[in-house]
């Protein structure tokens, strides 16, 4: 009796959280083919419609804005696994830095984006290079390239170091053993670490609507302007909602099973 | 001859990350703190002086900057609370044996809201929580009788609280699945065998045993939410009055919408402090996690 009541119980708990959990994707989507008079009634019925996609697809300045968070995402993505797993390697193997190395790491990534964002604003302006992608690459670097840096070092940690040492006893260089026998192994943990810096630089706003303005604002920057006082757009920016957030989700479920690494280990010893 | 080279190798593989590093975050970080001793405007940069640390002592006289902190403490203690008592709730009912089938896929659906790109969760809930035309004042208005604004002044933090365990949850339900998982299963099996019941093996053996990855967890949390901005700039922008305004979008305020760099920089500077302090403890906590491990 009482064990029926708590398996009741806990399946009404479950449900419950993944209904407020799905709830609002589903309410934005259906949002998005609404109508612009059934937007403002939550309950009436409609005639499915794709003018809000079709409106936002075409809206000045909205694919270029995918445009640039891919660019900016891709290159954040690649320059942070190109310099932060030589790094991890080497915290990892010789504990590089020793203590303070990797605290250092982890305060880097913890720095307030408002302490970064006055110089680099000022030192893009200088360079002329405000406005173009150049200070946002920047400026998500200066977070996602320690925390992909301190991701790796889990993954390094479980390869063992006897094979390197054996492909060095055979005639390799460090350098040689690291990319033809260490690398290919952590195949996975590289993966999963662009498409967390991806994630990470796709969903960043702050330094975004700071650095970039006209041609070069991110997705994230435009979005924001859907609903401001100078007007709101509920059925294009429902759709937009959706294009921003669809491709982030589905990267998603090939990181989550990775998260917890990335976020406990690595402070190993 | 090999352990010579080991030498420089360990450097050359870390080389390029310091390097850098200390052009995208160190030295604006120096830069930053000799800005926040300036009385710098974007408007007349020609015309910075060395104003010492006048700045400092402004900044926490400052009555708009003093209101952003008590709000984002407000904000913070709330937020991370709620989400903690969620997912620990969460974790421990997924972790039943029962619902091992629907463990896997159930976790994937609950975790998702910690990907979506802020800005749009801010905006997905000025919509549904719209006092207009929102889903939810809606319901609350036919089912419950309830009418409420939920960006009154009154109710505007709290709602903006909502939003936040709404998308961080999934972080807490995260982490401490994970810690039970890892629970060392004799302990269990020992209470058991001494005729302990469930109420003394949850507080005397998984509570304890939990512990330091609790502390990893709120401590990640609290430093994560300290910083919200996203939320506050779609939805209230400060408002109504300064009932919302958090330190993140004070300084933002200072710095992007008066120009004023030198006290924008200056507040920046304190928040770091502040941001430290957590990220000393996040360290000796993982520290101890990971030794427990």
């Amino acid at each position: 009796m009482g064990i029926k009541l708590i398996k009741i119980l806990s399946y009404l708990c479950i449900a419950v959280a993944i209904i407020t959990t799905l709830f609002p994707y589903l309410w934005i989507f259906t949002a998005s083919i609404r109508p612009f008079g059934a937007l403002i009634q939550p309950f009436v019925a409609f005639v499915p419609t794709f003018e809000n996609w079709q409106a936002v697809l075409q809206r000045p300045g909205f694919s270029r804005s995918i445009v640039n968070s891919i660019l900016v995402g891709s290159s954040v993505a690649l320059i942070s696994v190109g310099i932060g797993s030589p790094a991890a390697y080497s915290f990892s193997r010789f504990k590089t830095g020793g203590s303070l190395g990797r605290f250092v790491i982890l305060t880097l990534q913890m720095i307030p984006p408002a302490v970064l964002v006055i110089p680099l604003f000022l030192m893009t302006t200088r360079l002329g290079l405000l406005h173009s992608l150049f200070g946002v690459i920047i400026a998500h670097l200066t977070f996602i390239l320690p925390l992909i840096a301190w991701f790796l070092i889990g993954f390094f940690d479980q390869i063992p170091r006897e094979l390197e040492e054996q492909a060095m006893v055979d005639g390799c260089t460090r350098f040689q053993a690291f990319m033809r026998i260490v690398l290919p192994l952590i195949a996975p943990g590289l993966a999963a670490s662009v498409i967390f810096a991806f994630i990470l630089s796709w969903n960043e706003f702050f330094y975004a609507l700071i650095l970039t303005g006209g041609p070069s604002k991110t997705l994230s920057v435009v979005l924001g302007e859907f609903w401001t006082f100078r007007g709101i757009e509920l059925g294009q920016m429902s759709a937009a909602i959706i294009v921003t957030v669809l491709p982030v989700l589905f990267l998603s479920f090939f990181v989550q099973r990775h998260m917890v690494r990335g976020l406990a280990r690595g402070a190993i010893k | 001859m090999k352990k010579r080279h080991l030498i420089s190798d360990r450097i050359l593989f870390v080389l390029p990350l310091w390097i850098t590093v200390s052009f995208i975050s160190i030295y604006p970080l120096i830069s930053a703190f000799l800005t926040s001793l300036t009385d710098q405007q974007l408007v007349a940069l020609a015309a910075t002086k060395f104003v010492g640390a006048n700045n400092y002592y402004a900044a926490f006289k400052d009555v708009r900057f003093l209101k952003s902190i008590t709000n984002t403490v407000i904000f913070v203690l709330y937020a991370v609370s709620l989400e903690f008592l969620l997912g620990f709730m969460l974790a421990l009912v997924l972790h039943r044996h029962f619902l091992r089938r629907i463990r896997g896929i159930a976790r994937s659906l609950l975790f998702t809201p910690m990907f979506v790109t802020p800005v749009a969760v801010g905006l997905m809930f000025r919509y549904m929580l719209n006092v207009e035309y929102g889903i939810i004042p809606y319901l609350l208005r036919t089912l419950l009788g309830i009418r409420v604004d939920f960006f009154s002044p009154s109710y505007a933090l709290f709602s903006i609280v909502l939003i936040d365990v709404w998308q961080w949850t999934p972080f807490m339900l995260l982490l401490l699945s994970a810690g039970l998982e890892s629970l060392p299963q004799d302990c269990y099996e020992a209470a058991k065998v001494d005729g302990a019941g469930a109420f003394a093996t949850f507080w005397y053996i998984t509570i304890p045993l939990l512990r330091p990855i609790m502390l990893v967890a709120i401590l990640i949390r609290m430093l994560d939410a300290f910083r919200v901005y996203e939320y506050i700039y779609t939805i209230t922008r400060g408002g109504p009055g300064s009932a919302t305004e958090t330190i993140m979008y004070h300084i933002y305020q200072v710095g992007f919408r008066f120009f004023r760099m030198g006290e924008a920089s200056s507040k920046a500077v304190v928040f770091a402090f502040v941001v430290l302090i957590f990220v000393i403890a996040i360290y000796r906590a993982l520290r101890r996690y990971e030794e427990w491990v």
